[in-house]
Formats: C-alpha cells, sequence, structure tokens
C-alpha cells in the first residue's frame, strides 16, 4: 500500500521534529525497508541536536559499526553550548521563577509586562534574544516542553513585528504538537492562523507558503483534539484562502479533508455538494481511495465501484498516521452514506444484493438495517419472505404543493386589508383635524 | 531631425527670407508691389496705404491665401489645399476690377502655375495616392480638375508665359510672396535668382526624375549645385554669398543656423555654401560639386586626399541620417548612401564599433523607407532588412565584446576601443521587423501563392528571434529577455506541435517540445519582475498553448488561477483580442475532452454576438450600425491576425451550437411545463426559430441545418438520427476533421447524444409510463446497463425525475406525481396569486406614503441597487413632511417587497 503513502509529501511541509512521529509510526507498519527508514532518520537526525537518538539510531542501522567520532563530536559541542546557553539564560530564569513576574505574566498584555520587567527587575531588552536562542536550542536538542515554556515568555514579550516573532509562534506550536498538548496546540494554532490571516504585508506567495505550512501542521492537531473535525472542516472547506492553498499546493489534503466529512454525521448534508465539487475540480491532480469513493458514490452512482473503494480505504486509513484512530468511524459511517444513497433511489432492494454493497454479511445487514429502521432513520420495512427492503415513498404531491404556496397567501392578504383600514381611519382622523382647526 | 527641429527651421528660413525681400526692396530695382504688411516697417506702410487701399487689399487677400496653401501643401493636406483653392478663385474675383487695372498679379499666376505642378507631381506618386484617405483623396481628384478647368478657362495664356519664361519679373514675383512653393520649384526659383536668364530650367518632373539616379550625394542641395555647376552659374552664386556675408552679419548668422539645422528647407544656395565653408569640408565641398550623377563616382563621398577615420565618417553618417525623416529626403538613396559607407568604413579597416553603428543606421533606414504605417515593404526591401539584420546579429554573437543598448549615449559610445560601446537597440530592431513581418501578411491575400512565399520568412523571422534570445539571455536585462521572451511565445503558441499531444499511454515525454519551451519561458515571465501586460500576454499565450493540445485541467486552472475575467475589460485591445482568442480555444479543448458545459460556458460569450470574426479580429464585418471612420477602419485591419493564426469560424460555430444542442435539448424537456422558460443559448434559439420560420425544410446542407436537424430528431429521443445528422461525410469534411483526432471526437459526441437522448426521452414520455425496465432502456439507446443506471439515478437524486429504482426486477418505477396539465395551471396560478398578493401590498406602501412621484418610483423599483436608496429616501421625506408616518410594519413590508423585487430582476437578468 505504499503508493497510497503520503509521509514524503506530507514531510516537505513539515518541521523535521514533527516528522518522527510519521516516521515512527512507518517503521511500525512495515510499509518501507527498515534499513532505509533508519537511514532516513539519520538523515534527518543530522541536522539537529539530538546526537544520543542519533547515535542510537546509528547502532540499529549498524550494529557491527563504531559510533563515528563526528557524532561524538557534536555531543561534546551540544553539550558546550548547551552550557554556555545557560548560563546567559540564568539570570533570565530567575526573573520568570519570581512568583510576582508570574503572576503578571498572566494578567497583563506584552508592553506592560515589558515596562514592568524593565524597570522593576533589571530586564534588558537583548535579553528576550537570548532566551529565544535557547528556547531553539532546546527544541533542537528535543527538549519540547523546556522550550515551549521559554517560547511562552518570548512570544509574551517580543513586539509582533519583530523578525523572531513568528518563528516563536512556530516553536511553541511544534513543541506542543511534540508534546501533544492538543489543547494549548489548537490555542496556538488558532493565533497562528489569526495573524497569518491578518497580515497585509507579506506578498501572496509568502502567505500561501504559511498557509500551506499551517495547513500540515494543523492535521496534528485537527485529528487529535476532540472538536477537530469540526474545525478542520470549517477551515480547510469552507476559507477561500485556505481551500485556495490546498487546490494549487497540496491536493493531497484532500484526504484528510474527506475523511473528517465523512466521519462527521452531523454535517453530511452541508458540506458533501462542496466536497464533491472539490474533488471532481481536482480529480485530476490527485486521487485516492477515499476521494474516489465520494467521486463514485456522488458523481457516478456507482455503487459497486464505490464499495470496492470502500475497500481500498480501509488499508489506506490503517497505514496513515493521522487517520489510523478513525478507520472504524470512517467505515461505519461510509457504510451509512452508501445505504442512504441508495435509498435515495431505489424503492426496492434486496437484502442480498445490499449486503454485498456495504462489505457485510446478509444477516449482519439485515441486523444493521432492522436498528436503522427501528432508529427511526430509515422509513423502510423489510419484507423477509423476499428478502427485499421496501421504501417509503416520499414524493410530494402537487396538492401538497399548491396548498404550501398558498398557505399564506390569505394571511398576508389580510394584513393588507387591516392595514388599509387603519390607513382609512387615520385620514378620517386627520381630516377631522384639519377641520377643526379651520 | 525631429519634426521640432524641422517646423525651427522652416520659421527660421521665413523670416530669413523676409530680411532678404527687404534687402532687395533697398535696391533701386525693388518691385512696386509691396503689399505685404508684415514684412514692412510701420511708417513705411503708412505712408503708402492711402494711395494703394482696394489693390492691397485684395492682393493682400490673396497673397494670405496663398500662403495658407502653401502650408497645406507641404503636408499634402488635400481638402484644405482644396479650400485654399476655392477661396483663391474666389479672392481672384473680387479683385477682378483691379486685376483689369493693374494686369494679373505676378504671383497670382505663379501659384496658379506650382499648384499645377504640385498636383501633377502628386498625381504621380501612385503610392502616396494609394495611401491616403477617402476623403483626402476626393479633394485631391477635385482639386486637380477645378485647376485645370480653371486655367484652361480663364489664365491659360498667362500660366503658359509663365512656364515659357518663368524667370521674368522675378524679383517682382519673390517679393510678393514670402514662396508659397514647394521644394523643387523653390530651387528652382532659387536658381533663377542667381542666374537671371536661364533659358535651359528643367521642369520639375525631372529633377525628381534625376534625383535617385544622382546618388553621388545625400540630398537635394547637392543636385543644385550640380545643376548650377553645369550651368556656369557658379561666379555668381559666389558673388552673392560675398554679398551677403560681407554686407549683413546678422543674416550671416541666420543663415548658418538654417543650413546647420535643415538641409532640406533651403531656400537658396549661400547657406549651404556658407556651411560646407563652416564645417571645413573643403575637400568634401569640392568633390561634391564635380560629382556627377554617377554610379562609378560613389566612392567619392570622401575626398580623394582626405583621411577617411572613424571621425569621417561618423560625420559623413550623421550628415547623412540628419536628412532622416523629412521630406523630400529620398529614402531609398539613404539607404543606398548608408549600405556605401558601410562598404567604405569596411575597406579602410574601422573597427567593429563602426560598422556595428553603420548597420544599425542601416537597418533603421530600411525601416525608414516605408512613411506610410499601413502599407508593407517591398519583398526586396524586407528580404534585404532579414539578412542585415541576420549579419548584424551574427556580429553581436560572435563578438561579445561589443556592447549595445538604448541607454548608451551617443557621447558615451566607443567605437574604436576594446569594450566598445554602440547606441542602439537591437531587440527593437527585431520588434519592429516582426510588426513589419505581420504588416505584410496581412497585406497579401491570405488564398495567394504569394502569401505562402511570405509565411516562409516565418522560419527565418523565428531563427532571428532564437537567435536573439539566446543572445539577450546573456547580455540583456530582465526587462529585455522579457521582451523577446514573449515575442517568442507569440510565436510559437497558436502552432500545433503533435509530439506534445500525449494519447493517454505510457509513451516517455519527448524533450525540447514546444510545451517545454512555452513553459520556461512563461515561467521566467511569471516570476520575473516584467510589466503586467507582458505577464498577462504570456499567460493568454500560455492558456492557448495548453487548450491547443488538450491539456484542458492546466489550461483551466491557468486561466482560473489567472483571474484575467476579472480585469481583461480593462487591458488594451489586442490582449482583449489574445483573450478572446484564449477562451475560444479553451471552449474547444473543453469539447475535445467532452467537457461540453465548460465548452458551451466559453463559448457563449463569442457567439451569441453574432460577431465571432469582429471579437477574433479575424476579418471585419460590414454591418454595424455607425459605419466606421476611414481611421478607425484602418486602426481595426492593423490587429487582424495573420490568416495562418486564424481559428475556423465555422468548426466554432458548430461546436458551440453542438454543445449548446446537448444541454438545451434535454433541459428543453425538462422543464416544458415551467411558466417562465429559461434559455441556456439563446442563439441556438434563434437558430432554431429561423429554421422554423422556413415553409419547406429541406434535407441539410450547410452546418446549421445539419444541427438543427439533429436537434428535432433528439428532442423525441431519436438518437441515432440525431448521430447520423451530426457525424456524417458532410460534416466531417466541413468540421470534424479539422480536429486532430476526429475520430476521438466522434465518439465522445456519439455517447453524449446517446446520453443525452436517454434524458430527454425519460423527460418527455416519463408521464405515459407506470414502469420502464432498464435493460430495455439500454437496449435502445445501446448503452451498458450501468451507464443507464448512473444516470437515472443521477436524475433521481437532483429530484428532475420523480421514480424510485427497483433493484430486484431491474425496473425504474414512476411515481407518477409529474403535476397533470391541470394540476401545472393549478400551481402556476398560485404562482400569480402569490403575485397578485404581493403587488397588492406593494400598492398599499405607495398609498401610505402620499408621494408625488409614486409612478415614477415604481418604475425605479425595477432597477436594483437604485431602488433601495431611492426608497430610504422618500421615506425621510414622508416622514419630514408630517403627513402622518408610516408604521413600522410598513416600512419592513416595504422593504421585504424591495428585496424580493430585486431577486426577481437578477433573476431575469440572467435570463436574458
Amino acid at each position: 500500500m505504499a503508493e497510497y503513502d503520503l509521509t514524503t509529501r506530507l514531510g516537505e511541509y513539515l518541521d523535521r521534529h514533527l516528522v518522527f512521529p510519521l516516521l515512527e509510526f512507518l517503521s511500525v507498519k512495515e510499509l518501507y525497508d527498515d534499513k532505509e527508514m533508519l537511514k532516513g532518520k539519520l538523515d534527518l537526525l543530522s541536522n539537529t541536536n539530538m546526537v544520543d537518538f542519533a547515535m542510537d539510531v546509528h547502532q540499529n542501522l549498524y550494529p557491527d559499526q563504531q559510533v563515528p567520532t563526528v557524532l561524538k563530536d557534536k555531543r561534546g559541542q551540544v553539550v558546550n553550548e548547551l552550557k554556555t546557553l545557560q548560563a546567559a539564560t540564568d539570570v533570565i530564569t530567575k526573573i520568570f521563577e519570581d512568583p510576582e513576574v508570574a503572576r503578571t505574566i498572566q494578567n497583563r498584555d506584552g508592553r506592560q509586562l515589558c515596562d514592568f520587567l524593565y524597570q522593576e527587575k533589571g530586564f534588558r531588552p537583548d535579553m528576550v534574544e537570548t532566551l529565544y536562542n535557547y528556547a531553539k536550542f532546546q527544541y533542537e536538542c528535543g527538549n519540547y516542553s523546556g522550550a515551549a515554556e521559554y517560547l511562552y515568555f518570548v512570544r509574551a514579550l517580543l513586539a509582533p513585528n519583530d523578525k523572531n516573532f513568528m518563528n516563536a509562534l512556530w516553536g511553541k506550536l511544534a513543541s506542543e504538537i511534540l508534546m501533544q498538548n492538543w489543547d494549548v496546540a489548537l490555542e496556538d494554532l488558532n493565533r497562528l492562523k489569526d495573524i497569518i490571516d491578518h497580515n497585509t504585508f507579506a506578498g501572496d506567495l509568502q502567505l500561501l507558503q504559511q498557509r500551506t505550512w499551517l495547513i500540515h501542521w494543523s492535521l496534528f492537531v485537527f485529528f487529535n483534539h476532540a472538536k477537530g473535525r469540526d474545525t478542520i472542516i470549517d477551515m480547510f472547506l469552507y476559507e477561500p484562502s485556505y481551500l485556495n492553498a490546498i487546490q494549487t499546493m497540496c491536493p493531497h489534503i484532500l484526504r484528510y479533508l474527506t475523511t473528517a466529512v465523512v466521519t462527521n454525521k452531523g454535517r453530511w448534508r452541508g458540506c458533501m455538494k462542496d466536497l464533491v465539487k472539490i474533488i471532481q475540480h481536482e480529480s485530476y491532480t490527485y486521487k485516492d481511495p477515499i476521494t474516489e469513493f465520494i467521486e463514485c458514490l456522488y458523481v457516478h452512482f456507482d455503487f459497486d465501484g464505490a464499495q470496492k473503494k470502500l475497500r481500498d480505504c480501509e488499508t489506506v486509513l490503517s497505514n496513515d498516521f493521522f487517520l489510523v484512530a478513525c478507520l472504524d468511524d470512517f467505515i461505519e459511517n461510509a457504510r451509512l452514506l452508501i445505504f442512504e444513497t441508495f435509498c435515495r433511489i431505489h424503492e426496492c432492494i434486496s437484502i442480498g444484493m445490499l449486503a454485498e454493497k456495504l462489505n457485510m454479511a446478509p444477516d449482519d445487514a439485515e441486523k444493521w438495517i432492522v436498528n436503522l429502521i427501528r432508529n427511526a432513520r430509515l422509513d423502510a420495512k423489510i419484507d423477509s419472505k423476499l428478502g427485499h427492503v421496501v421504501m417509503g415513498t416520499q414524493a410530494v404531491s402537487p396538492y401538497q404543493q399548491i396548498i404550501e404556496k398558498t398557505k399564506n397567501l390569505a394571511f398576508r392578504s389580510q394584513v393588507i386589508a387591516q392595514n388599509v383600514e387603519k390607513k382609512l381611519g387615520h385620514s378620517k382622523q386627520e381630516v377631522n383635524q384639519w377641520g377643526m382647526q379651520e | 531631425m525631429s519634426r521640432f527641429f524641422k517646423a525651427g527651421s522652416d520659421s527660421e528660413s521665413e523670416t530669413e527670407s523676409s530680411e532678404d525681400d527687404e534687402i532687395i526692396q533697398q535696391r533701386p530695382s525693388a518691385a512696386p508691389v509691396q503689399s505685404r504688411t508684415f514684412q514692412f516697417s510701420d511708417d513705411e506702410d503708412d505712408s503708402r496705404r492711402i494711395v494703394r487701399s482696394a489693390k492691397d487689399k485684395r492682393f493682400d487677400e490673396m497673397t494670405n491665401i496663398i500662403q495658407q496653401m502653401k502650408n497645406h501643401k507641404q503636408i499634402k493636406d488635400m481638402a484644405n489645399v482644396l479650400n485654399d483653392f476655392e477661396a483663391l478663385i474666389k479672392a481672384a474675383d473680387k479683385a477682378k476690377k483691379v486685376i483689369q487695372e493693374e494686369g494679373v498679379p505676378r504671383f497670382f499666376i505663379r501659384c496658379l502655375f506650382d499648384l499645377e505642378e504640385y498636383a501633377n507631381e502628386c498625381w504621380e506618386d501612385k503610392e502616396w495616392r494609394k495611401s491616403i484617405s477617402k476623403n483626402n483623396s476626393k479633394s485631391f481628384t477635385s482639386l486637380r480638375q477645378k485647376l485645370k478647368k480653371y486655367i484652361r478657362e480663364k489664365y491659360e495664356k498667362e500660366v503658359n508665359d509663365y512656364k515659357e519664361n518663368p524667370d521674368q519679373g522675378d524679383d517682382d514675383k519673390r517679393d510678393e510672396t514670402p514662396a508659397p512653393q514647394d521644394e523643387e520649384s523653390e530651387d528652382e526659383v532659387d536658381t533663377s535668382v542667381k542666374a537671371p536668364v536661364k533659358p535651359k530650367l528643367p521642369a520639375p518632373p525631372v529633377i525628381k526624375k534625376q534625383l535617385p539616379k544622382s546618388m553621388d550625394d545625400d540630398d537635394d542641395d547637392d543636385d543644385d549645385i550640380d545643376w548650377d555647376s553645369s550651368d556656369d552659374s557658379v561666379e555668381s552664386d559666389i558673388d552673392d554669398e560675398q554679398f551677403d556675408t560681407g554686407k549683413l552679419t546678422a543674416e550671416y548668422f541666420l543663415k548658418k543656423s538654417d543650413s546647420g539645422t535643415s538641409k532640406k528647407e533651403k531656400k537658396r544656395k549661400e547657406p549651404k555654401q556658407m556651411k560646407l565653408e563652416e564645417t571645413d569640408e573643403e575637400g568634401d565641398w569640392e568633390e561634391v560639386k564635380g560629382g556627377a550623377p554617377l554610379i562609378m563616382e560613389r566612392p567619392k563621398m570622401f575626398g580623394k586626399d582626405q583621411e577617411i577615420n572613424v571621425d569621417a565618417v561618423l560625420k559623413k553618417l550623421y550628415e547623412i541620417t540628419s536628412a532622416r525623416g523629412k521630406k523630400g529626403t529620398d529614402r531609398n538613396e539613404q539607404i543606398e548612401l548608408l549600405k556605401e559607407l558601410r562598404e567604405i568604413a569596411e575597406t579602410n579597416n574601422l573597427g567593429l564599433g563602426i560598422d556595428v553603428k553603420l548597420y544599425f543606421n542601416i537597418i533603421g533606414a530600411i525601416f525608414d523607407y516605408n512613411p506610410n504605417t499601413l502599407t508593407s515593404m517591398r519583398n526586396d526591401v524586407w528580404e534585404s532588412c532579414l539578412s542585415y539584420l541576420q549579419t548584424l546579429l551574427n556580429i553581436l554573437i560572435d563578438h561579445p565584446e561589443v556592447n549595445v543598448g538604448e541607454h548608451i549615449k551617443e557621447d558615451d559610445e566607443n567605437l574604436t576601443e576594446a569594450p566598445l560601446y554602440v547606441r542602439g537597440c537591437f531587440l527593437t530592431l527585431v520588434e519592429k521587423m516582426d510588426e513589419e513581418f505581420t504588416k505584410m501578411l496581412q497585406s497579401c491575400d491570405a488564398h495567394s501563392t504569394e502569401y505562402v512565399e511570405r509565411l516562409q520568412d516565418e522560419r527565418q523571422v523565428c531563427d532571428i528571434l532564437e537567435k536573439t534570445l539566446r543572445y539577450l539571455e546573456i547580455k540583456g536585462t530582465t526587462l529585455e529577455i522579457s521582451r523577446i521572451y514573449l515575442k517568442r511565445i507569440e510565436h510559437l503558441y497558436y502552432k500545433f506541435d503533435t509530439s506534445c499531444v500525449y494519447t493517454g499511454d505510457n509513451e516517455p515525454k519527448k524533450e525540447g517540445t514546444s510545451e517545454q519551451t512555452m513553459d520556461k519561458l512563461c515561467k521566467f515571465l511569471y516570476t520575473s519582475e516584467t510589466p503586467d501586460r507582458l505577464r498577462t500576454r504570456a499567460i493568454l499565450c500560455h492558456i492557448y498553448h495548453h487548450a491547443l493540445h488538450n491539456r484542458w485541467f492546466q489550461a483551466r486552472d491557468l486561466m482560473l488561477m489567472s483571474h484575467l475575467q476579472d480585469n481583461i475589460g480593462h487591458s488594451d485591445i489586442p490582449t482583449q483580442l489574445l483573450y478572446n482568442r484564449t477562451l475560444v480555444q479553451l471552449g474547444l479543448c473543453a469539447f475535445r475532452q467532452g467537457n461540453i458545459r465548460d465548452a458551451h460556458n466559453a463559448l457563449v460569450d463569442i457567439q451569441s454576438s453574432n460577431r465571432a470574426k469582429e471579437l477574433l479580429a479575424q476579418g471585419l464585418l460590414p454591418n454595424r450600425q455607425n459605419e466606421r471612420t476611414p481611421e478607425q477602419e484602418k486602426i481595426e485591419k492593423r490587429r487582424l491576425f495573420p490568416y495562418h493564426m486564424h481559428i475556423n469560424l465555422e468548426l466554432l460555430e458548430c461546436v458551440y451550437l453542438v454543445s449548446a444542442m446537448l444541454l438545451e435539448i434535454p433541459f428543453m424537456a425538462a422543464h416544458e411545463m415551467d411558466v417562465r422558460r429559461r434559455m441556456i443559448s439563446k442563439n441556438f434559439h434563434h437558430v432554431m426559430k429561423m429554421s422554423e420560420r422556413q415553409t419547406l425544410i429541406g434535407p441539410p446542407e450547410s452546418m446549421r441545418e445539419h444541427v438543427v436537424a439533429a436537434s428535432k430528431s433528439m428532442k423525441t429521443g431519436d438518437w441515432k438520427a440525431c448521430k447520423n445528422f451530426i457525424i456524417n461525410d458532410k460534416m466531417n469534411a466541413k468540421v470534424w476533421d479539422l480536429f486532430f483526432q476526429p475520430d476521438k471526437v466522434r465518439d465522445m459526441i456519439t455517447v453524449k447524444i446517446q446520453e443525452e437522448s436517454l434524458r430527454t426521452y425519460l423527460f418527455t414520455y416519463s408521464n405515459v409510463y407506470d414502469t420502464l425496465s432498464l435493460h430495455t432502456l439500454a437496449e435502445m439507446f445501446e448503452l451498458d446497463m450501468s451507464v443507464v443506471h448512473r444516470i437515472i439515478s443521477k436524475m433521481i437524486i437532483n429530484e428532475e425525475l420523480m421514480a424510485s429504482l427497483a433493484e430486484p426486477t431491474q425496473t425504474v418505477i414512476m411515481h407518477r406525481t409529474e403535476p397533470s396539465r391541470l394540476q401545472s395551471l393549478a400551481l402556476q396560478l398560485s404562482d400569480k396569486f402569490l403575485t397578485l398578493v404581493e403587488n397588492n401590498e406593494r400598492i398599499l406602501e405607495v398609498k401610505q406614503g402620499i408621494y408625488p412621484f409614486q409612478n415614477k418610483r415604481d418604475r425605479n423599483d425595477r432597477q436594483p441597487g437604485t431602488s433601495a436608496a431611492f426608497q430610504h429616501h422618500t421615506q425621510g421625506v414622508v416622514e419630514g413632511e408630517g403627513y402622518g408616518p408610516p408604521t413600522s410594519k410598513s416600512v419592513t413590508n416595504n422593504q421585504h417587497w424591495n428585496r424580493r423585487n430585486n431577486k426577481n430582476y437578477s433573476r431575469e437578468s440572467r435570463n436574458y
């Protein structure tokens, strides 16, 4: 199933550190050669300061070789650097450890905080820079919680037009994602999104790039946060700038969007049409079993095709880092989708055929349908002698239509008549008044 | 020299001549007629005016007119010359009495004579006559006739006398008029001044003919000298000159400035001689004097003993080029002179710099050769132009040390030493060449062999473009590269490259296809800092190229991403034309790919106006309310695309009509009962209506008739007949075979016809069925079961068809809820009720605010946007006036109605 693996495509838009979870997942699934995976990991680690991890990987990869001296040297360097930076930030850390400061940070905005720190605590502007560097270094070393903590202060202190401001935000988001603090991450994500959306200075191209990155990073949050699947639809499908970014830069995101829509039963009615339009529009640039499933179902009405695709979807989902959690949800909802569409078209369906279409055993299928009917989700009856499901008719007769149309006409006319009367009375009064004056 | 300078010198020479006149007047031989007040000092005038008032007045009038006429003649404004001539005749009539007394004034006769000469001369100049506007040529003809008649009737004798003896009373004449002559006759007069008795004076046409022959010199002055020398009048010239230089210093300077700036406008010889003396080109002068109109004399452009070096050549070059752009400069001769100069420079090994510079000048002169922007170059000139461009280009490529550019100032030029700097822009020359090429193609008959011959030069043009491109990639600025890229793109985008079309098989991508070239060039233009216009054009060409090669998705995405649809109306007309072409090509591409709706949408705007030909700039349409002025017509003609770039209009129309048919027929069938029928394609309906109006409908002949017949059979669901009307030998020959892979297109059309016929059939006949077997349907329309199932499912989902499928029996069960006739009428009636109630509400609104302009407001309501504002306004007025406050209820109602009304309007506007 390697052909549907998106890790390489996603990796282009992710931070180095964010790719590790993906690689870990892949090595568990054993889609690729073990050696290659390890090599990839080593490459990935080469530009970070996670030397110990790199050494481990190297050991795994070449059990018979010694750890190269380059790594050992690097380790020494990193430790030294860490020490110097730590020394530099010691003062600052002390300031922030002060409970008074902590209280102020929570209560005041950036400028007040700065003023407070400068005046009361002997804080210097270049300290922010030092702090930022230290946080960056921590992040490089894989100490995400430390990085997040320091970046929190940096963000509070930096002016929005500072060159490091955006970097700090991205860094914070990445740290929170890696620590799996989804609530905080969602907050950070929204903050970053706001800033990108309201940025009027950057060029279109730059904005597009930033949005693309944000889209990819947000996948971590959306598929792990409880409210994520709602938010992802709102953001990807209904914000034109993000939809544009998806269409132009990364149509493979459609897989995640589609999954989000399919698994979100409450929003089928509203979103499906828009989603189908986009999938159709982009079908020549991106296709995978998940989008094809939707296409089969809503464009071609090819139920056999849809059922085949559904089977493929299962494997794709189980091999996708983000989607593996919603596999069951997806299958269940996809079945419902097929069935719903089927019911809208058909008046009479044999259970055997339906079971085949839904990829279920006939008995299970019957049980499933009975459940649907019992829950009043379906207006149908089962003819068990012939093994058919017979739908109730839902046609609106012309009589009904006419009644609907003319229902409120009488009322409206009445209102008019009342108004006219009122008016008449009014003018009579007026006449009288005039008369009195005369 | 610019026009500005020319004009300046003109006035200078005039004042100068006037001063001359005064000098002459101071002589005892001064003429008795001193009628030009503006040339006299005031007191002089005062003393004499009373005596000769009648005569003065009349003659004054005439001289003024003559003066004006002279000006108009110079710019060849025939209409005004005619007017002047008529005015002159009138003035002459008025002055009859005076004339009878005084005799016919010399200046008048001379004017007539000159005018006649002028007319004849212009008549000879066929090229010019062709090029002038209708109005002008009409005036010219009538001027010629009137003039002939007038002279024959009245002054034949005098004119003949004058012709034979033009020098007689010359002084007098010179005083009379401030020289209302054109240059040839002027020169002639001048010579006659100096040589009072000159019997051998040739007629101007002779001079004209001689000019091209006498190629030894750069302009007419030297011709004069030839004449003079042959007439032994040199001494008198010198005498004159001595007289002038010796006595009148002020005049001396005047003349110098005159000769310095312009040679053509020279009135007499002295200034020229002075100039030559001043520039100290004695040898030059000697040579020129001796130069007979023989070709063998040509190398003597420089003195025998003069050293030919860079400076001398440059000086000569400036001398030649300063005559450029002036009237009376023989352009052909200029080219020849420049070529010769280059040869001289080459034989003397003056170096590359000079060579390049001269090449620039030669090519420039060649482009100048044709002064008229409308007519094209002659073939031989064009070919020489191409070869010169090639040579220059090769020089530039071979010698990277030569720097050329328009930013290099004349002063900064370095023509001798290693990093050579030469002023001149090769890119501009290339662009000019391209323009000329288009013009030449435009002027040829598209179906002649001439056109084909010219078109063969396209290869050379492209070659030059390609080389220039490679040259500029190394040396040019970004903007220059962009410009040449765009030129290259414009020569590439409309050409079909079979190697670019992928048939869907897994054949390897070929290298060096035009697709890749286009991609490279366009992407450079997109990313670099280029002017918007270049970028827009590049995008359009890119889309066109994609569409031409069936790359529908790329073309569509590029079109959508460019957002050109929104603001194309603000760009210049050629770009808009390109946009139209691109849109049409996009439509054709969509059709070939089976995207019928997209095809229709792309083509509807072009087709609906019936002016496709004009919108695509493939020809002018005569039928328009207001006729074009000749100028407008010229401009529009210049915009036309050459024939080989045309898009077949019949193909376009056919594609449009077929896609309209595929959309419209099922749509009509589905909405037969609707109250207000909307139209998808107005044009298609029009075509259908036209055919219905015919009393007898024979078998289809034209493409349009075929489509109409096909539509009719489709209406009844007879897909086979429909297909046979659309796809048959006639239509193949006319339309379908023009596509690249006609069979694919035909297959696509067949499938579409089957599907749409099925839909139409279901719409039309569903009310007579209770159940329908899918098998039967599949058999009827020769479609797969799955396809039929798909189509019907789609119709059910979209609620187009009130039916449902019974899966076990494979049948369609009709719900029979399609309203019967009575029911649909009832539905319509209920709709009408709704309108009635709404109308009532509105009337009440109006009544409530007793407002004097209520009727007007009613009408205004129909216009969205304005009505809302207006409504508010009236409300305010009503309240302010205090005629009883409107209830809040009515206000809301009012707004409600307003909104609804707007909605209606927008729906209407979409319909029609």
